[in-house]
């Protein structure tokens, strides 16, 4: 079976794509044409075609998935203002889906976020399972939750349309070597870093870990047309989880605790003093508009139990093991092909 | 409400969400269409900005709402198609700028738009920003005497990694126009400094790409222009920081500066005071104008007014220009000499 694998160059594209050709996949490695691969340790591997292309145009797509049977699709933008997203995340999408239709490529896993779900209206404490409602209000998100639902939507209507396989994985706050510090666990003040509701668990899951997970959708009969939840095992809290990386951190920031009560007051406060007196016209930083701020810090419960009976899947490494290889000086792409079948075969030889 | 006018988009990038923002808000026109290539993108905007009907194909678009006024801002390159295509389905048209990449072209659409009986307007849209009609109501009541000197500078970080025009993995349009990068502002540039200076009799430009490479044409110009004894300069570069928009006007009474980007006035005249307090009284007077105007900058930050509030002041006129069989606000005068100059300032006989 032959795989292509969008945003293969970014941050878990890189390790998805060492991760199939582990479980015996052959790899198109889509990469942007000014990509510089030399840090890729699977570009010159045997089972890694790189493919170069920008998703933002349609021009050569179709071409890329001829004798592909299956893509995992993981181009987005992360950064920029909200068009530039929607061009990097929902541009992408739609040229890629259309060159699928095209190519007649009739299965896709991709990787969407936990960023889709409504954090704002249900209870604090609940569990967020695949059956937690989605985002109804998204105006009031920020651009990457915006263009992610979209890019969601498009996406199971285009599964439908063309009688395809469409498995939709949603990471919760993936970390790793290119980022430990994350939205999920605080906030950024230079040398100070808000640790925000200290006890509340963090929806985890280490970028290896995850890119498993991604992989082993693709021979999983059961996961065929189903969302699937990726968090690791025995989630920390978000003081566990600073205080490992502290641990690690060479010049750590000053960490002030915040408790979540008080947080949510000062940010609903604003929110009352925009709609009030301005018009809700004002533009206020993420953290002092109640939907945003919750979606990354509202105390929750988290499950994934569906990825392991689904996937058969179960998270390789602790939350210590992980950070242990995220500060080392190991190469861990290179490690990952280490265990890789000397050849592709045409069937996954790995399952988990 | 009053009359009304059906306006329908072609392009949905960046600058759409001014012209999208004015149209759903005003009292003289009906958005009953918006087009793009992309129909996630043509949904996503007809959707947001409440258009009649979302279209991929433009000719479809004219042919079943037929719109009195199509707004085109799509990338420079494409504008003498859909200026044509719009005008021959007898739709007045509202046409980014540049309007066209040469003087030619420009005059084309024109002789066609006379033919047809039908408005062009090409965006002029810093002309009506408060700060320069302030400066041109000092020039016309003669607070600043005579016009002397002119210096438009923008300053722009285009050569920033991860920005728009420095994206090598799919260059912006723009590259290919006769002066590059620079033919993104020029048009703001060549219009502002007409305004103040509406003649030009001798030019000397230098272009020049400090930075190298390919993708960039140009990355700078520095041009001298005179008429008689008045003297301008227009400056772009992407090597100052803070990024600026700024106009020095300086007359044979007294000068005026403004920022676009950061709007203030700064006028130094003559006061009540005399020849011997004038200089006190400026410095006085100055000084408690840039605190008013940082109070209303964060104002306008928080409020997400932009620079482009000259946008809608241009729209608004226009509409009601058609509407009421007047003028236009931007005439065939000031796109005329607008494009000769910037084709003069390319010229090679001009360059230094």
């Amino acid at each position: 079976m032959k795989l292509l694998v969008t945003g293969a160059s970014g941050f878990l594209g890189k390790y998805v794509v060492a991760e199939a050709v582990r479980q015996g996949y052959a790899v198109k490695a889509v990469v942007r044409p000014a990509t510089d691969a030399s840090s890729l340790a699977w570009a010159n591997h045997p089972a890694v075609e790189l493919v170069r292309l920008d998703l933002r145009q349609g021009r050569g797509i179709a071409e890329a998935l001829s004798n592909v049977d299956c893509v995992i699709h993981m181009a987005a933008v992360k950064g920029g203002d909200f068009y530039d997203r929607f061009a990097g995340t929902v541009l992408t999408t739609e040229n890629l889906l259309g060159a699928m239709t095209t190519a007649a490529v009739k299965k896709l896993v991709a990787t969407s976020t936990f960023s889709v779900y409504d954090y704002f209206t249900p209870p604090a404490n609940r569990v967020i399972d695949e059956a937690f409602p989605i985002e109804s209000e998204p105006e009031y998100r920020d651009a990457y939750a915006q263009t992610k639902l979209i890019q969601e939507d498009m996406m199971r209507e285009w599964g439908d349309t063309n009688d395809a396989t469409v498995i939709l994985i949603r990471p919760g706050m993936i970390y790793g070597r290119e980022a430990l510090w994350n939205a999920c666990h605080g906030a950024d003040f230079g040398s100070k870093w808000l640790l925000i509701g200290p006890n509340a668990l963090i929806p985890v899951t280490y970028v290896e870990n995850c890119a498993e997970a991604i992989v082993l959708s693709v021979g999983s009969a059961a996961a065929a047309g189903e969302v699937i939840n990726v968090v690791d095992d025995n989630l920390p809290t978000r003081r566990q989880f600073t205080k490992a990386l502290v641990k690690r951190t060479e010049n750590p920031p000053q960490v002030i605790p915040l408790p979540w009560g008080m947080m949510r007051g000062v940010s609903s406060l604003a929110w009352f003093v925009n709609q009030q007196l301005l018009q809700g016209k004002a533009r206020l930083p993420g953290l002092l508009i109640p939907a945003s701020l919750d979606a990354r810090l509202k105390p929750f419960r988290y499950t994934n139990a569906k990825a392991k009976t689904t996937l058969n899947w179960t998270p390789r490494y602790t939350l210590e093991t992980a950070l242990d290889r995220s500060v080392s000086d190991q190469c861990l792409l290179s490690d990952m092909l280490a265990k890789a079948p000397a050849n592709p075969t045409l069937e996954p030889v790995a399952q988990g | 409400m009053g009359k009304s006018l059906k306006a329908a988009v072609i392009g949905t990038g960046v600058i759409s969400k001014q012209h999208l923002s004015f149209l759903d808000s005003s009292d003289h026109s009906e958005l009953v269409g918006v087009c793009d290539l992309s129909a996630a993108a043509a949904k996503y905007a007809a959707e947001t900005f409440h258009a009649g009907q979302a279209f991929t194909d433009y000719q479809a678009m004219l042919a079943e709402t037929k719109p009195d006024v199509v707004h085109i801002l799509t990338p420079p390159n494409t504008h003498q198609k859909l200026v044509t295509d719009c005008l021959n389905a007898q739709a007045h048209v509202i046409c980014e700028k540049p309007i066209t990449p040469t003087y030619e072209d420009f005059k084309t659409l024109w002789q066609l738009a006379q033919e047809k009986n039908l408005h062009l307007i090409e965006n002029h849209n810093y002309r009506f920003n408060e700060a320069i009609l302030n400066i041109e109501d000092m020039v016309k009541d003669g607070t600043l005497g005579e016009v002397q000197e002119v210096e438009v500078r923008v300053a722009l970080g285009y050569r920033e990694a991860g920005g728009r025009f420095a994206d090598r993995n799919l260059p912006n349009p723009v590259h290919k126009l006769p002066a590059g990068v620079v033919h993104d502002v020029i048009t703001h540039m060549a219009y502002l400094l007409l305004r103040f200076m509406p003649e030009v009799d001798r030019v000397a430009a230098a272009w020049s790409n400090h930075g190298g490479g390919d993708l960039f044409k140009y990355d700078d110009l520095d041009a001298i222009l005179l008429n008689g004894q008045q003297h301008a300069r227009l400056r772009f570069t992407c090597y100052t920081k803070p990024e600026c928009f700024t106009l020095f006007v300086r007359g044979s009474r007294g000068y005026a500066e403004t920022d676009l980007f950061q709007p203030y006035l700064r006028t130094v005249i003559p006061r009540a005071g005399g020849e011997q307090l004038s200089p006190l009284i400026n410095h006085f007077v100055n000084g408690w104008d840039l605190m008013g105007s940082s109070v209303k900058n964060f104002r306008n930050k928080v409020m997400q007014r932009t620079p482009y509030e000259g946008l809608h002041r241009l729209l608004d006129q226009t509409y009601a220009a058609i509407l009421q069989n007047q003028p236009m606000p931007v005439s065939f005068e000031d796109m005329d000499k607008t494009n000769r100059l910037i084709e003069t300032l390319l010229a090679e006989e001009n360059r230094v």
